[in-house]
């Protein structure tokens, strides 16, 4: 149990973003806080969508369940949050 | 662009039918402003330090060569600078009892304030950079006019804060126009960050380059011609007086760097000049960008508007001042087109943030989304209702639907840790946000274009200690860790802080919108 600041940029919002979330966190729950801070604020939700996280630029997504901890993510990172498929 | 008063070639007593008859100043200006001497106790290194002066080891004798475009002797400086002052205080007075101020739209008053808070300390800046040019500048005809832009400049800090003053009875929020460099509120630092880094901590010819060609010549227009005109069409006379006023000194003094610049050039110095140029360019698009962007196409109303924001970086930077770079045989910067294409969006990202962050603000912002605005902005930014609309769309929804607090800031923003201001772009279908990172000496800094991080990377030890707000927030300096700690650090006391500059009333038209639909 640690606090984690990241930096979320999310997608179709227009500013980087302090997310303060913690080591203990799984992938969707940092997503879940990020989420908190753009959807429904200046991003239109996606119901059916999930949103995953991975680092800015990256190709492929950080597993769901991964802990903060487990990552090599290190803090006040970029991430991206993307809507997906679920 | 340049105003010559139509006395200026005359001296003042000739015009005096009894004074007796005087040479005309171009038979002894060269000879009475030739004031370089061979020093005796110091040597010339000792008297002109390189560090001070930032000649390149250029010598002295290469600075004589220096020929200042626009000259003015004392006399003649003093007495149209008298005229000057004297406009436009009668300006003033005479409207002292009309009600411009209190019938203007709320959106012009933001303009105000945001204004004088951002403009009126940086003057004093400026009179210091003058300073230095007026002991270490190279060559006489430069030191002559920076002494005259050194008393331009504390005049304009004095008129900036003497025109506000008045209104600090009526609206607390004027008191920022002195109080916003003391204080740590964010654009505040971000201003501090780049007037010490182009006028402040510079040597004499990099001020002569940074903030009298670049600066000057290239930016000042915006603020000083754009506002000018709008606040013409808007009824304000008095604004429209007095920045005009200062714009005519600032059109004089603003020539003190070409011939610098000329001289470079002519010793192999082109490629230190040309950094310094673009360098300097980089960081007054960024205080342009968030001050005189939102100010034309969010705050000023819709009616009054003269010119988009891009329509005026198109004729000024594009237009004139790309000319004037290539005139002196410098190149265009390495990244002008992208930062042309900024012109397209970067300020609206920047309005975005300055209104959802609004408490965080000496001036309360206009929205400058009702139904009207948008069709406006669509049409000088086609596409715009795709991006910066779809996010604008979620906003007000949440107002509409009586969710203000969705409207909050919860968190902070990340800054640039070269602008110090929000890193963001396009949001919605256009989405292309991104951090331009950079790991150095193990601490990892955050920029906002690829622009921001190559100034950083032009000298590291100059900016690698600044720490950003949210730097100072990670670092525990902020108490308590949350929005209401954040203001009380930022000096933001109750009755200071921004909110909608309309009390949120254009949201009806969204709400009968919404009606008749259903
Ligand atoms: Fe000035
Ligand atoms: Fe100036």
């Amino acid at each position: 149990m640690a606090l984690f600041p990241v930096i979320s940029n999310f997608q179709h919002d227009f500013v980087l973003l302090l997310v303060p979330v913690d080591t203990e966190n799984t992938m969707d729950e940092v997503a879940a806080t990020a989420a908190h801070h753009s959807v429904g604020t200046r991003v239109a939700p996606q119901p059916d969508k999930v949103i995953r996280v991975r680092r800015q630029g990256a190709a492929e997504f950080f597993p769901r369940n991964a802990r903060l901890a487990e990552t090599d993510i290190r803090p006040m990172e970029t991430l991206e949050f993307i809507f997906c498929d679920a | 662009m340049v105003e010559i008063h139509p006395g200026i070639r005359e001296n003042p007593n000739a015009t005096k039918g009894n004074a007796m008859a005087l040479l005309d100043r171009s038979e002894w200006y060269d000879i009475a402003r030739a004031t370089n001497w061979t020093p005796k106790f110091v040597t010339d290194a000792e008297l002109f330090p390189d560090v001070m002066t930032g000649a390149h080891g250029v010598p002295a004798e290469k600075w004589e060569v220096y020929d200042e475009p626009y000259k003015t002797s004392f006399p003649e400086y003093v007495s149209i600078q008298r005229e000057k002052d004297a406009g436009a205080y009668s300006v003033k007075a005479a409207l002292q009892r009309s009600r411009i101020f209190e019938d203007a739209d709320p959106g012009w008053r933001s303009i105000l304030k945001s204004h004088y808070g951002a403009i009126a300390l940086g003057e004093y800046a400026a009179m210091s950079a003058e300073a230095r040019m007026t002991r270490f500048g190279r060559a006489p005809g430069m030191r002559n006019m920076a002494t005259f832009g050194m008393m331009d400049e504390n005049r304009h800090a004095q008129l900036q804060l003497f025109f506000p003053h008045e209104y600090c009875p009526k609206d607390r929020q004027f008191d920022w126009a002195h109080k916003a460099y003391h204080s740590n509120e964010w654009a505040g630092i971000a201003a501090r960050h780049t007037f010490d880094d182009l006028f402040m901590a510079r040597s004499a010819t990099e001020i002569a380059v940074m903030l009298t060609f670049a600066f000057e010549t290239g930016f000042t227009n915006m603020q000083f011609l754009g506002l000018a005109a709008d606040a013409a069409e808007t009824g304000d006379y008095t604004f429209s007086s007095l920045i005009s006023s200062i714009q005519t000194d600032e059109s004089r003094h603003a020539q003190i760097g070409g011939p610098a610049l000329q001289v470079m050039i002519a010793n192999g110095k082109k490629a230190e000049a040309q950094k310094l140029v673009d360098i300097a360019i980089a960081r007054a698009w960024r205080i342009f960008g968030v001050l005189t962007g939102p100010a034309m196409d969010y705050n000023t109303p819709l009616e009054h508007r003269k010119q988009s924001f891009k329509e005026f970086m198109q004729e000024w930077i594009v237009g004139q001042f790309e000319r004037a770079l290539i005139d002196l045989g410098l190149d265009l910067p390495w990244y002008w087109e992208k930062m042309i294409n900024e012109f397209d969006y970067q300020h609206h990202a920047y309005q975005m943030g300055l209104w959802f962050w609004r408490p965080t603000l000496w001036w309360n912002p206009a929205a400058g989304v009702t139904p009207d605005c948008r069709d406006w902005l669509e049409e000088k930014y086609p596409g715009w209702n795709d991006t910066f609309g779809k996010a604008w769309d979620v906003i007000i929804d949440n107002l509409v639907k009586g969710r203000p607090e969705r409207t909050a800031p919860e968190t902070l923003p990340i800054v640039c840790n070269m602008s110090q201001l929000p890193i963001c772009a396009i949001p919605g279908n256009g989405w292309n946000v991104k951090d331009y990172p950079l790991d150095y000496e193990g601490r990892l800094y955050h920029f906002n274009s690829e622009i921001d991080r190559w100034v950083f990377e032009q000298e590291p030890t100059r900016y690698r200690d600044h720490m950003s707000l949210v730097d100072r927030f990670l670092a525990g300096q902020i108490q308590p860790p949350d929005l209401m700690g954040a203001l009380a650090y930022m000096g933001l006391a109750p009755g200071e802080m921004g909110d909608d500059a309309h009390g949120y009333a254009w949201v009806d038209a969204y709400r009968q919108m919404r009606r008749a639909a259903e």
